[in-house]
């Protein structure tokens, strides 16, 4: 054989030097031919990550959560009155006006479903894997936190059919009330995932990936039980839960904050710093708003007597310039650098922080539940005789929480006594019954008390949950067409409720566009309430 | 087996000719051309041989042998072949006229091959480098516009370098890439190439409007192609010249203002209504009395104007001042020839401080190494540098938020005049436009090389093989900076003031691109008795890798020092990397009959790296069918009306990958979705985080498909005096490669899948009479004629669940550019006024105010419609005159400037009711049981700040800022004049001299309604399908007046 070819090889020598070359171009396609498959093998993404686990995506999902949340708080301060606008500023709109287009906040939307996804991750990938209980019952418990904010700024929305990707590229809409039922059901699911996740050999800590509770899963059960309580309260007599016991775990015992480690970094700065306080530059952030005089007469005597949390949460107080939404022209005094919310000394951006109240500093945490709101929980829901506790018992505790988180500063010192400041502020006031519980003798006056008290301890904190409150309640008290300080409505509201101030922000316009069969029509934003709406 | 039979078959040709060679004599001759100079390269060839054929020396001198009673046929590239009977003379001198009969015209087309333009039997054009550079653009580009029929060429921007969207025959991809493709001596390169190629470089530009006739460029071509073929030496023919070009460049066109109305407001500063602090121009009416404007400076000293119209904001945009200067060198002998040229271009542009410059080299040449090798090689080396702000948009709202009283120039020296500068400038909102201009700079460094290098092995006669290597590298660096500005206390506290310090950023970047393009075939030519055979087989290798990185700092420490370690925290960083391989085998056939029929197949395989292993082959076919009709029937022929007439159809499949941007990534990696590292500041210290991407992505993602067909005629007139081109065309392209934005309740925001189809008709014409000639004997010869497109661009359907696609908004789901099933491709939505069934706006019985509509609806089709090009030229002695003319029509543009107008208050349009209340026009309101036409409910406010016109309805809705499209444009006139040969003769140094004068669109005529800006930009840049919006980030458009001298030596 090889003979053979050897000799042939030497004829087409002699013969012909062309075909040859012929047979060299035709093994040059031969061998294009064969690494071919090779050569078209390329495809792999040098550039992201296409794999992923649940520890990898838990800490990003929760910090994304607590960015979605400083949403959440800056739409809130200006719709419950924490903020109005600022002077040197115009051009309002419908923050002023209250008659939203579907463009307006419509963040609140894409944010909230964006971080659901990431939890429907990390379901989806621990399922049927008992090693990753742990992470399948935090996942659940902060699924159910974005549903319950979604349900509360927009009532129906898409919860059964949503977070199937490709599966259902338009969900269909579900009613508020079944998806509350819904979500305390979750939550009972994610009790008992942290529970077996107890009983699972060799399960897979939370670790520092939690950075909630830093992989303290009794922190977590009592979250949850929290948040149960939240959903029970809100949906009373409206919604028919399944089951509304909570574990033996309690409930919270100490703030739930969210840091993966804030600091004065690009990106890196605790959300509300960022937004409000200074960038990590130390150049100015959002100066277009400043308190609102409705919320300072809960600190100057207007209405209450609170001079240590007046000061440990506003600069300058109690001579801090407010404002009433809606008025502008001259006259309105601008946001300082850092605005009216840091009340430190230290103005230089770069430097600044370290302080109390609402803006502590850059690498302050930030609450995904205050104690604070626990108690007050659990003041109403004793009130409400859904549970058998005390409720003066809670809502002093509640004070307590909350002078504690507003004089706790950036580096975590509580700046004075908070059980000290209580007592000044309860004798300061000592013939109100929004701060001495025991004056306050109807029911009514009890939840409004512990309503107001939630309202000053949310404030510029979890402001959304003030509004949701105000809505669910009615209080604050407000004085429709009253004085700045009697009432924090727009003086150029067109709203058509009596209390002049918006019932709802409106579905986002990618809804419409991308939705249209599904999402509700006709949504007004003055008469469409929600369904705890009063 | 088959090789020898070839072999043998050519053997036996040679051995024909040998048997006829014993009865010839030699005769020799010379052959001149133009001004009886000597012509080289003119063919000789004896009628009825098939081999005898020589060509004519340097001197124009050629010798051959024919037998007495032969005729001898010369012909010449650009001149009219002529014939000569052999007689008993010896030497024949043979003048040739100047004349290019179009249909033998030899053309370069896809794949390089060379092809006479009667045997194609698909549309295309043309352009020739006399006509490209007549107008002495800058770009090729813009050396285009108007001249080509179904070619669409917008500059998407103004600029120093605008950028340039080319597209034949309408859209076809929703999502993906519909722009032409760009071929450079037949090696693929971006289209970025095209406005950094010389002009004076380019021999010619041979448009392939369909799919079929580019379909042997593989997947890329479904867009058609320019083949754009460079300058090459001449054989026998040495030539340098020198040119200088200088030009200037006018803005050319303003949004209308209103002139009788200052700055003023409710809000601030105001007495009466006048206010002194105001960037919105709803003060009173003008009384030119002098006020002060702004707060007093530090110092005391206070800022004043009249108050009373100035014209200021339209000569805040200033003249630039475009200088070219080009040489080149061209030779050639037996084997080989040379070209070399160098260019260097510096443009100031029409915003004040805009700079840029670019720098050519190119060496293109041919070697023949034996009777069987030849070798081409092109290569050249571009460099271009940009000195330009990087805040054209915001320093434009800027000047629109001075008011009209005010004079904008006055405040261009920030840094000496103290009310220029930030501290002091009037405006305490809205900074000091050329403060803005001056601190957001941007500096980009591109650097190019495009080569390619062709051997061709000619192993016996009708066969070629060819190898071709080509490779296109860019290479980039960018910087962009902003400067650091700390205001004094003073003026942060002062009045209203919202004025913050400035921190200083930068970001630098560098960036590459190489593309690699290896072709090899072998192409086979044979003639059988009345049958002429062109077969082409090969196969192509093509590699694109791009790697991207890019590094930012913010809070610079050091003010001035614009270096990224200068920076506080944690410094920005990227990386992308791509890289994209396409393999294709092609074969290529064209049998041809009697030399009046030919039928053209073609068939090529591709493979390609970004798709799955399942999807990433597909074979797509075309075929086109030429039939010159005067030369097949014997009753059409030497006809003295009726001069040339050839029909041609064709059909055609070509499958294109549209995934991801060709320009940026190639479409690789496009098929997993991915997870994102950087999100809410991760990683913290050692933690990392990932969050799950947006982007969901269909399994087995195929390519898109376009079938088409054309058809269509060329006729040719009174001895081909009138021209004329007919073609129409319909391309439907399926399975969509689709991104889309879905519903954030899924979990993400955007879908990549197929489905969907669009198509696109229509016709195309072109005419040319040549209405005087008298060229022969250099009198007056004038030719006027055109070029028309109708296109009908079309969304046959998207899916049931996605109904209409987003191609680019200016908020989620809000007003923008869209692709909506059933309409034109793509369409204007946005929001209206809600209307009766009449369409009367319906307004508020009490308050007379509109309502917007509340979800958004079609406001008119973004596509031209009618495309109209005119062109005149005229020739008489050494002077020749050309002019071009466009028109578009039948289209829409939203002009998203007027949303800033109107709240400025600067715009015409917020005076049209005197600032007065008004009823809305052709107004409707409900009385409870019907609709009834309002003629006396007032909106009580006419004025702005909390009225009318700055409020949420009238600026939201879109309609509002929708015009029309159409417009006329002189793109180009140029006349010049050559000095007579003669003359130059007598300098001994000079061969030719010619000066000359061009403008390019010295008249810009808009639809009445436009009074924004021109409607061929496009806020979505030059690479997005979503057409039809304006902005303020484009300058506005420009006039062109430029000078010329040319030697020739």
């Amino acid at each position: 054989m090889t003979n053979y070819s050897n000799r042939n090889l030497v004829k087409h020598k002699f013969f012909n030097m062309k075909m040859i070359k012929a047979i060299f171009f035709a093994g040059l396609l031969v061998v294009t031919a064969t690494s071919c498959k090779k050569q078209l093998d390329i495809n792999t993404d040098p550039n992201n990550a296409t794999a992923s686990t649940p520890q990898l995506i838990l800490p990003q999902a929760l910090t994304a959560t607590a960015n979605t949340l400083n949403n959440y708080n800056s739409m809130g301060a200006q719709l419950v009155g924490y903020s109005a606008n600022a002077g040197g500023y115009g051009g309002f709109g419908t923050s002023v006006t209250y008659n939203f287009s579907n463009t307006d906040f419509s963040g609140r939307w894409s944010d909230t479903y964006d971080n659901l996804e990431d939890y429907q991750y990390i379901i989806d990938h621990s399922k049927g894997n008992p090693i990753y209980s742990y992470y399948t019952g935090v996942a659940k418990a902060m699924k159910v936190l974005g549903f319950e904010h979604l349900v509360d700024t927009y009532n129906d929305v898409p919860y059964t059919q949503a977070l199937l990707g490709a599966s259902n590229l338009t969900p269909k809409y579900d009613a508020a009330k079944d998806i509350y039922k819904s979500l305390a059901t979750e939550l009972d699911s994610a009790m008992a995932a942290l529970t077996l996740g107890d009983n699972t050999p060799g399960v897979t800590p939370l670790g520092n990936y939690d950075v909630v509770f830093k992989g303290s899963v009794a922190s977590w059960k009592k979250f949850i039980n929290t948040l149960k309580l939240r959903l029970i309260i809100r949906g009373n007599g409206k919604v028919t839960f399944a089951n509304t016991t909570f574990s033996s775990d309690g409930f919270l015992t100490a703030d739930a904050l969210v840091n993966p480690g804030f600091t004065r970094d690009n990106g890196r700065q605790n959300p509300a710093w960022n937004t409000w306080g200074f960038g990590y530059t130390g150049s100015d952030a959002n100066k277009a708003w400043m308190p609102s005089r409705f919320i300072l007469s809960f600190y100057d005597g207007t209405k209450l007597i609170d001079p240590i949390r007046g000061a440990a949460t506003y600069y300058k107080f109690p001579a801090t310039p407010t404002n009433q939404l809606g008025v502008e022209g001259t006259g309105i005094a601008p946001s300082p650098s850092g605005s009216f919310w840091y009340p430190g000394s230290n103005r230089s951006g770069s430097t600044a922080g370290n302080a109390t109240g609402a803006l502590k500093g850059p690498s302050a945490g930030y609450p995904l539940m205050t104690l604070a709101e626990a108690y007050f929980l659990r003041a109403e829901a004793a009130v409400l005789g859904i549970t058998t506790e005390s409720a003066a018992t809670n809502f002093n505790a509640g004070l307590t929480a909350a002078f504690t988180y507003t004089l706790t500063n950036e580096s975590g010192t509580v700046t004075a006594s908070p059980s000290a400041s209580l007592t000044q502020y309860q004798s300061d006031n000592v013939t109100s019954y929004l701060a001495n519980f025991a004056l306050a003798t109807s029911t009514a006056q009890q939840i409004e008390a512990i309503i107001t008290q939630k309202y000053i301890a949310l404030n510029f904190v979890n402001s959304e949950e003030a509004w949701n409150e105000y809505r669910r309640t009615g209080y604050p008290m407000v004085v429709p067409g009253g004085p700045a300080y009697a009432t924090f409505a727009s003086t150029v509201s067109e709203s058509t409720r009596a209390d002049k101030l918006p019932a709802r922000i409106l579905y986002p316009s990618t809804e419409g566009s991308y939705n249209t069969a599904n999402v509700p029509q006709n949504i007004n934003p003055f008469t469409s309430t929600i369904f705890w709406a009063k | 087996m088959k090789l020898r039979k070839i072999v043998l078959f050519f053997a036996m040709l040679i051995g024909w000719s040998v048997a006829s060679l014993a009865q010839t004599k030699i005769v020799s001759g010379k052959v001149t051309g133009a001004n009886d100079q000597p012509l080289s390269g003119a063919t000789i060839k004896v009628e009825g041989s098939q081999s005898a054929a020589t060509s004519t020396n340097e001197k124009g001198e050629f010798k051959i042998s024919a037998k007495e009673g032969n005729v001898l046929l010369i012909s010449s590239v650009g001149f009219k072949s002529t014939t000569v009977k052999v007689t008993g003379a010896g030497n024949y001198n043979v003048n040739l006229e100047v004349y290019v009969n179009v249909m033998d015209e030899v053309i370069v087309t896809a794949g390089g091959i060379r092809t006479k333009r009667k045997e194609i039997g698909t549309g295309g054009t043309v352009i020739k480098a006399d006509n490209l550079v007549a107008g002495k653009a800058v770009t090729v580009a813009g050396g285009l516009q108007g001249k080509v029929a179904g070619l669409q060429i917008n500059a998407t921007g103004g600029g120093v370098n605008p950028s340039y969207r080319l597209v034949l025959r309408g859209q076809r991809s929703l999502t993906g890439n519909n722009q032409a493709l760009i071929v450079l001596d037949n090696v693929i390169v971006p289209n970025e190439v095209l406005t950094n190629l010389n002009p004076e470089d380019v021999e010619s530009v041979n448009v392939l409007n369909g799919a079929g006739a580019a379909a042997l460029y593989g997947s890329s071509a479904s867009n058609g192609a320019l083949i754009v073929t460079t300058k090459k030496g001449v054989r026998g023919q040495s030539t340098v010249t020198l040119m200088n070009t200088t030009t200037v460049e006018q803005p050319g066109f303003f949004p209308k203002f209103q002139t009788g109305f200052g700055a003023g407001g409710t809000g601030y500063g105001y007495w009466g209504n006048f206010s002194y602090l105001e960037n919105q121009s709803y003060g009173p009416a003008f009384d030119n009395v002098k006020r002060p404007i702004g707060a007093p400076l530090e110092n005391g000293m206070q800022d004043s104007a009249v108050y009373g119209y100035t014209p200021g904001h339209t000569k805040f945009w200033v003249n630039g001042l475009t200088n070219q200067t080009d040489f080149s060198v061209s030779s050639g002998d037996e084997n080989s020839t040379l070209y070399l040229s160098g260019q260097y271009v510096t443009v100031t542009g029409t915003t004040p401080d805009d700079k840029y410059n670019r720098t050519n080299f190119r060496m293109n040449g041919t070697r023949k190494i034996s009777n069987k090798i030849g070798v081409a090689y092109s290569s050249s080396y571009t460099q271009n540098r940009y000195d330009i702000t990087s805040a054209t948009g915001s320093m434009y709202a800027n000047m629109l938020n001075m008011p009209n009283n005010v004079d904008v120039t006055k405040y261009k020296d920030w840094r000496n005049n103290p009310f220029a500068n930030p501290n002091g400038f009037y405006n305490p909102w809205y900074q000091n436009p050329y403060f803005t201009a001056d601190n957001n700079r941007s500096a980009v460094r591109n650097d190019y090389l495009v080569a390619n290098i062709e051997i061709k092995y000619s192993p016996i006669q009708g066969l070629d093989i060819i190898a071709r290597q080509g490779i296109t590298t860019r290479n980039n660096s960018n910087k962009n900076w902003t400067g650091q500005f700390i205001y004094t206390d003073y003026a942060k506290h002062t009045d209203q003031s919202s004025k913050s310090d400035i921190s200083a950023s930068v970001s630098d970047g560098a960036a590459y691109t190489t593309n690699l393009l290896s072709d090899f075939y072998a192409q086979y030519q044979h003639k059988i008795k009345d049958f002429s055979l062109n077969l082409i087989g090969g196969a192509q290798w093509r590699q694109d890798q791009a790697k991207n990185v890019g590094v930012s700092a913010n809070g610079l420490v050091i003010p001035g020092l614009y270096n990224v370690s200068n920076g506080v925290g944690t410094p920005g960083a990227t990386e992308t990397n791509y890289m994209a391989r396409q393999l294709g085998v092609y074969a290529d056939g064209r049998i041809g009959y009697k030399g009046y029929a030919y039928l053209h197949v073609t068939g090529r395989r591709d493979y390609v790296s970004i798709l799955d292993k399942n999807n990433n082959s597909f074979f797509y076919p075309a075929a086109d069918l030429s039939f010159i009709a005067t030369d097949a029937i014997e009753a059409l022929k030497h006809n003295s009306v009726l001069s040339y007439l050839k029909l041609r159809a064709g059909w055609s499949k070509v499958g294109q990958v549209n995934l991801g941007d060709p320009s940026t990534n190639y479409g690789a990696y496009q098929l997993l979705p991915t997870f994102s590292s950087t999100n809410s500041g991760f990683p913290y210290g050692s933690l990392a985080g990932y969050s799950v991407g947006n982007t969901l992505v269909a399994n087995n993602l195929q390519p898109e498909i376009t079938k088409g067909i054309e058809a269509g005629f060329d006729l040719n007139l009174f001895r081909d005096k009138f021209t004329s081109t007919v073609t129409y065309f319909n391309t439907k392209t399926d399975n969509q490669t689709v991104n889309t934005n879905i519903s954030s309740s899924t979990g993400f925001t955007g879908l990549r899948t197929n489905t969907g189809q669009t198509q696109s008709k229509g016709l195309e014409v072109t005419a040319h009479y040549n209405v005087i000639d008298n060229r022969r004997n250099k009198g007056l010869s004038v030719t006027v004629g055109g070029n028309y497109t109708y296109l009908e661009n079309n969304v046959n359907f998207i899916s049931a669940q996605l109904p209409r696609l987003s191609l680019a908004a200016y908020s989620t789901g809000g007003t923008g550019s869209y692709a909506v099933a059933g309409r034109s491709f793509p369409v204007i939505m946005g929001y209206d006024y809600k209307r009766d069934g009449a369409g009367h706006v319906i307004v508020d019985k009490i308050s007379g105010l509109p309502t917007k509509s509340d979800t958004i609806s079609v406001l008119g089709n973004a596509t031209p419609k009618d495309k109209l090009g005119i062109d005149i030229s005229a020739e008489y002695k050494g002077f020749r005159l050309s002019i071009v003319m466009e028109y578009r029509g039948g289209y829409k543009a939203y002009q998203s400037m007027g949303t800033e107008l109107d709240w400025s208050g600067t715009g015409w349009r917020t005076a049209i009711y005197d600032r007065k209340s008004f009823v809305f026009p052709n107004s409707v309101y409900y009385d409870g049981s019907k609709y009834v036409t309002n003629t006396n409910i007032s909106i009580a406010n006419g004025n702005g700040n909390n009225g009318f016109w700055t409020d949420g309805i009238n600026r939201d809705v879109s309609s509002n800022y929708v015009t029309s499209g159409a417009f006329w444009k002189l793109r180009e006139v140029a006349l010049s004049y050559s000095l007579p040969s003669a003359l130059c003769a007598k300098t001994k140094f000079f061969k030719g001299i010619t000066v000359s004068a061009q403008g390019r669109n010295l008249l810009i005529l808009m639809a009445k309604d436009n009074y924004y800006t021109d409607p061929e930009y496009s806020d979505a840049g030059n690479n997005s399908n979503g057409i039809g919006l304006t902005g303020l980030s484009q300058s506005p458009p420009s006039k062109f007046y430029g000078a010329s001298v040319k030697f020739t030596f």
